[in-house]
C-alpha cells in the first residue's frame, strides 16, 4: 500500500466533489471507461480521488450523467513543483544538493591509516594514492584486495592489513611485523681475537683457552682465546671460545674547523601562502606565486575532523622565510668550543662498553683551519669472536 | 463490442461473481456490474443476474474499477436480491 500511496503522490492526484445529477451513473461510466477512482463518499457530499492526468478525461462523463465537478484538493509532486515554480532558488537549490549528495556519496572522502607503530603514515597515504585510493576516487572503482596485497609488497614491515570502507571513509588498518630477535651463533668453532691495540687489564674466559696473560700488549687481530681446547690426556676438542678481554686502548681524533665560514641567516622576510585542500585537489587561499630566490620552506597541513571523523577538507599553509648566505670569520676560542662540541659527539660515537681514562688535547691553525688534535686512553672490552674454518 | 469477462471468468473458474468479506468492515466484489445506490448507510450493485444490497455505517467505496470495488465500513446487513 505504501507503495501505490508513493505512486499516486509522485503522479499527483486530485479530490474533487461531484453535486447535481446522479453520482453512482457517474462512477459507473468512470469504472467502464477505464478511470480508477478510490476513497469514494457517499451522496450527501459526493467525493473520489483520481490521478491528475485523468481528470480532465471525467468532465464529458460527468455531463453525460448530468453532474458538476470541482476540484477541492490537489495533492502531489508535479502540483508541489508548480507551486515551487515562483521560487526557482529552492529548486534549484534542492536539486544541487540532491546531485552533490549522490556524487559525494560516491567517492572517497578521507583515507585513515591506524595501527602503525613505525611505518609513516605519509609514506603509507602515498602509496595507497600510487594505487588508487585517495580521496576523491570513486568508491566502487576501488579494488581493496589488489590494493592490500601491492601494499603488502611494498611494505615488507606490513604483516596484515585491511581496508575497510565504512560509508565513504576508507580505513586502513595495518599490524607490523615483530622484529626478528638478533640470534647469537653458540654453535660454531670460533676463536676470541683483539679488535683493537692496547693493554690487557682484565680477563674473563667463558669457554676456550686464554692465550695472553694480565698486562699483555695485544696488536689488533692478535689471537686472545683459542677455541681449541687440550685435556690432560692430550687430546683436544673444539669449542665455541667466549670471552671477555678488557684492555688499555688509545685512539686519536682531528677536527678541523674553518675559520672562515658561509653562514645562511635569515633575513626577516617571510611569505605565507595558505590553500585548501578539497578531495586532493588544491585550492589556494592567497593569490601569492612561489618567491624566487634563496627562501627555506615549511609547511604544516591541518586536517579537519567532525566528531572524530577526519573529512576530506584540510588547510594548508607554507611559510617561506628568506635567507642570505654571509661569509664570516670566526675567532680560535669559537673555533675551539665549536671543535669540542663535534669530540663530544665522537666520544659518545665510541662502542658502548668504551669508557675514556683520560684524552690529551691540543690545536694548531694551518692555512685558516683550527685542527684540534684529541688522544683518547680507553677502557673497552676488545674480544671479537673469530670463526675458525675447519674442512672435513 | 467484446464483453470485458472478469478475473474469475478469465482464469477458468466461471463464476460470474466473487465476494471476499473481511469480517464486517470489508467486503472485495469481483464481478460487479456497476453501483446502483450509494449512501453512507447503503450500497447496491449489480452482480450478473443478482443485486447485492449492503447496508450498514459509514460506508465508503475505497476503490472502483470496470469490474469490482471495494466496499468498506461496518456491515449490519448483506441481502441478495434477484
Amino acid at each position: 500500500m505504501l507503495s501505490l500511496k508513493i505512486t499516486r503522490w509522485c503522479l499527483g492526484y486530485v479530490r474533487f466533489s461531484v453535486t447535481g445529477g446522479s453520482p453512482e451513473r457517474f462512477f459507473n461510466y468512470c469504472a467502464r471507461s477505464g478511470i480508477i477512482l478510490w476513497n469514494i463518499t457517499s451522496r450527501s457530499s459526493s467525493s473520489a480521488f483520481v490521478a491528475s492526468g485523468l481528470y480532465r478525461a471525467l468532465r464529458p462523463l460527468a455531463r453525460k450523467a448530468g453532474c458538476r465537478l470541482r476540484v477541492r484538493e490537489r495533492h502531489g509532486l508535479p502540483f508541489l513543483l508548480r507551486r515551487m515554480r515562483t521560487h526557482r532558488g529552492i529548486v534549484y537549490g534542492a536539486a544541487a544538493f540532491a546531485v552533490i549528495l549522490i556524487l559525494l556519496s560516491l567517492r572517497v572522502w578521507c583515507v585513515d591509516v591506524t595501527g602503525n607503530t613505525t611505518l609513516d603514515s605519509r609514506a603509507v597515504l602515498s602509496a595507497l594514492a600510487e594505487n588508487g585510493v585517495s580521496p576523491g576516487t570513486r568508491i566502487a572503482a576501488v579494488d581493496t584486495k589488489r590494493v592490500e596485497q601491492k601494499l603488502m609488497l611494498m611494505f615488507p614491515k606490513i604483516r596484515w592489513m585491511t581496508i575497510n570502507t565504512q560509508g565513504c571513509m576508507m580505513q586502513v588498518c595495518i599490524q607490523e611485523k615483530t622484529e626478528q630477535p638478533q640470534i647469537v651463533e653458540q654453535n660454531g668453532v670460533c676463536n676470541v681475537k683483539a679488535s683493537a691495540t692496547g693493554q690487557v687489564t682484565a680477563i674473563r674466559v667463558y669457554a676456550g683457552t686464554a692465550q695472553v696473560n694480565l698486562g699483555d700488549a695485544v696488536a689488533q687481530g692478535q689471537l686472545l682465546v683459542s677455541g681449541v681446547v687440550e685435556d690432560a690426556l692430550g687430546g683436544s676438542t673444539f669449542v665455541h671460545a667466549s670471552a671477555e678481554i678488557i684492555a688499555e686502548t688509545s685512539r686519536s681524533c682531528e677536527i678541523r674547523i674553518p675559520l672562515r665560514q658561509t653562514l645562511r641567516e635569515p633575513t626577516g622576510t617571510h611569505v605565507v601562502r595558505r590553500s585548501l585542500q578539497l578531495f586532493g585537489a588544491d585550492f589556494p587561499l592567497t593569490m601569492i606565486g612561489k618567491p624566487k630566490g634563496n627562501y627555506d620552506v615549511s609547511g604544516t597541513q591541518t586536517d579537519v575532523k567532525l566528531f572524530g571523523t577526519l573529512l576530506p577538507v584540510s588547510l594548508y599553509e607554507e611559510v617561506w622565510n628568506g635567507m642570505q648566505a654571509k661569509s664570516v670569520e670566526i675567532s680560535r676560542q669559537q673555533a675551539i668550543v665549536k671543535a669540542k662540541e663535534k669530540l663530544l659527539e665522537y666520544e659518545k660515537s665510541l662502542p658502548g662498553d668504551a669508557k675514556i681514562l683520560s684524552s690529551d688535547v691540543s690545536d694548531r691553525i694551518e692555512q685558516e683551519v683550527l685542527i684540534y688534535s684529541a688522544s683518547l686512553k680507553c677502557e673497552e672490552n676488545i674480544a671479537e669472536e673469530s670463526e675458525i674454518l675447519i674442512k672435513s | 463490442m467484446v464483453k470485458k469477462e472478469n478475473l474469475l471468468v478469465r482464469s477458468g473458474l466461471h463464476m460470474p461473481t466473487h465476494i471476499e468479506l473481511n469480517g464486517n468492515t470489508e467486503a472485495i466484489v469481483d464481478g460487479c456490474g456497476g453501483v446502483l445506490e450509494y449512501d453512507t448507510d447503503v450500497v447496491r450493485i449489480r452482480t450478473g443476474k443478482l443485486i447485492v444490497r449492503f447496508t450498514g455505517r459509514d460506508l465508503v467505496i475505497k476503490c472502483l474499477t470496470a469490474d469490482s470495488l471495494v466496499v468498506t465500513g461496518y456491515f449490519t446487513g448483506i441481502e441478495f436480491l434477484v
